[in-house]
């Protein structure tokens, strides 16, 4: 990216976050009320149905909601990212990365901020905050390349094909309906399909590394990093190839 | 064509470039409409925009580009500002050049941020850097007559104040290349006097420009060539007097 570009990502950045603030008298409040709502909703309807301990299903769930909403959010936000920055791309050379990277960037900001919330809730229902919480913010890079990597594949492919968000959005509910994000992976006893398909979802790596530290209080497994980077790397090369492939057309279908 | 002085470097130019566009593009846009056109085997007309095109600017040229509407004169600026990326021909651009575009007042400009912010934001997009931008502000600010407006979202302006501030930032550095199109139907009587007071005081001080326009007295005036498009071609490309005369003629106005 060009140093124009560079400096637009950032500045466009902030001043997205700053707008967004800006005219609204909660204001910065709000950012912890929403996430915060929207998990006391989820944690009562689960614990209800499901019938478990409602403080200790609470720590579980969110622990690894919160960073699949970070993702979804990417991905629903980077997605039409391009088409909609018709005004900017039809008028004046940007680079094509700056307007998905400007969303992820203000996704991650807003993800940070709602991580405040998931450890308030670790102390409040008193789990006992560990020694491991200090890999989370590694643990937040391997999903925020993915969310970035599929953000950009779905950026491209939408500016082709409009009719593709349902099927991206159907395929992230199918993605976490089967990740073990709402159920425990030893849900399931080892040699049932059930298990095998936990075992082969990428996701469940990506939710250990937020699981382990915040509910179990262990450390996550070489296999969880190993294989939740490698995923993120793989998804971020795929989706810069695609859109330095398509960064010529992309003019002509906006 | 014009002999090409060995001793001057090329600011951009340009071999047989041609673009051309889909017509009724908004059905493309889906992976529907794709599977039905490709199983039937048929493809879609196409427009062309811009055809065979050879041209080299040098520095310190100030060129004139003048034809109908539908000429192809803003697609050619769009080639120059990288926005577009042709589907045939080379496009060789000098690198070392600052090129700054005003292909439309206002590009990037963002409805709920202050003057002041735009101004970042549209300038950053033309290449300068937050420090140029705030070391200029006080310029532009009494160039664009904006007074304590400055700090007022730039949804509250009227037209005209919208205008001057995005044309007091394009021009209020001295650009090495400017490209303009047609941007002077803006503003009262004595500011847009004003400004091309300003687009003569740049021309003449060595800023290589191309300017789109369809005043034809000025371009005379002040260009030391003339481009002639139509149909996407250059119908004459040289000397400004014999090139409006062709071109008056053409048109049954002399």
């Amino acid at each position: 990216m060009d140093v124009a570009s560079r400096r637009f990502t950032w500045f466009y950045a902030l001043s997205q976050l700053k707008l967004k603030y800006r005219y609204t008298s909660l204001g910065f409040v709000w950012n912890f009320l929403e996430p915060a709502l929207f998990l006391i909703v989820l944690s009562l309807v689960f614990s209800v149905v499901n019938r478990m301990d409602i403080s200790d299903y609470a720590v579980f769930l969110f622990s690894a909601l919160v960073p699949w909403r970070y993702f979804e959010k990417i991905v629903n936000t980077c997605m039409d990212s391009i088409v909609g920055g018709d005004w900017l791309l039809k008028k004046m050379y940007v680079s094509p990365f700056a307007l998905p990277l400007t969303r992820w960037m203000v996704s991650s900001i807003e993800f940070l901020i709602s991580f405040v919330i998931v450890l308030a809730l670790v102390a409040v229902v008193e789990k006992p905050l560990t020694i491991h919480l200090i890999a989370l913010p590694v643990a937040m890079v391997p999903w925020a390349m993915l969310g970035l990597g599929v953000g950009l594949i779905s950026a491209v492919l939408f500016t082709f094909f409009r009719d593709i968000k349902t099927i991206v959005q159907m395929t992230l509910m199918l993605a976490f309906f089967s990740s073990p994000i709402l159920f425990r992976a030893d849900l399931f006893a080892d040699s049932t399909l059930q298990a095998s398909l936990v075992r082969w979802h990428p996701i469940t790596y990506f939710a250990a590394l937020f699981q382990k530290p915040i509910y179990y209080g262990v450390w996550p497994d070489q296999l969880d990093w190993v294989t939740a980077f490698a995923v993120g790397g793989l998804a971020l090369l795929i989706g810069y190839m695609m859109v330095d492939r398509a960064r010529s057309q992309l003019y002509y279908y906006l | 064509m014009r002999n090409a002085d060995r001793h001057t470097t090329a600011v951009f130019e340009l071999k047989d470039v041609s673009v051309s566009f889909e017509k009724h593009a908004t059905k493309h846009r889906s992976l529907k409409y794709m599977l039905t056109n490709f199983l039937d085997g048929r493809s879609s007309p196409r427009f062309q925009a811009l055809q065979n095109i050879s041209m080299r600017i040098e520095e310190g040229e100030n060129i004139g580009v003048i034809g109908r509407n539908g000429a192809g004169k803003s697609t050619l600026l769009r080639v120059l500002t990288k926005v577009i990326s042709p589907q045939h021909g080379s496009v060789y651009l000098n690198r070392s050049k600052h090129i700054v575009p005003l292909l439309e007042l206002g590009i990037g400009f963002q409805p709920d941020l202050s003057g002041r912010e735009n101004c970042c934001l549209a300038g950053i997009l033309m290449g300068y850097s937050r420090r140029e931008i705030r070391e200029r502000l006080d310029g532009i600010m009494k160039f664009a007559e904006l007074g304590e407006y400055i700090d007022e979202p730039v949804k509250n302006y009227s037209s005209g104040m919208y205008a001057r501030l995005a044309f007091a930032l394009a021009t209020d550095v001295k650009p090495e290349v400017l490209l303009v199109d047609e941007v002077f139907g803006v503003g009262d009587e004595f500011f847009m006097r004003k400004c091309m007071v300003r687009m003569q005081r740049l021309m003449r001080a060595g800023s290589t420009t191309v300017f789109v326009s369809h005043n034809l007295d000025f371009l005379v005036t002040q260009c030391q060539r003339l481009v002639w498009m139509d149909r996407g071609s250059i119908v004459m490309d040289g000397n400004p007097l014999e090139v409006a005369r062709a071109y008056r003629g053409s048109e049954g106005l002399d």
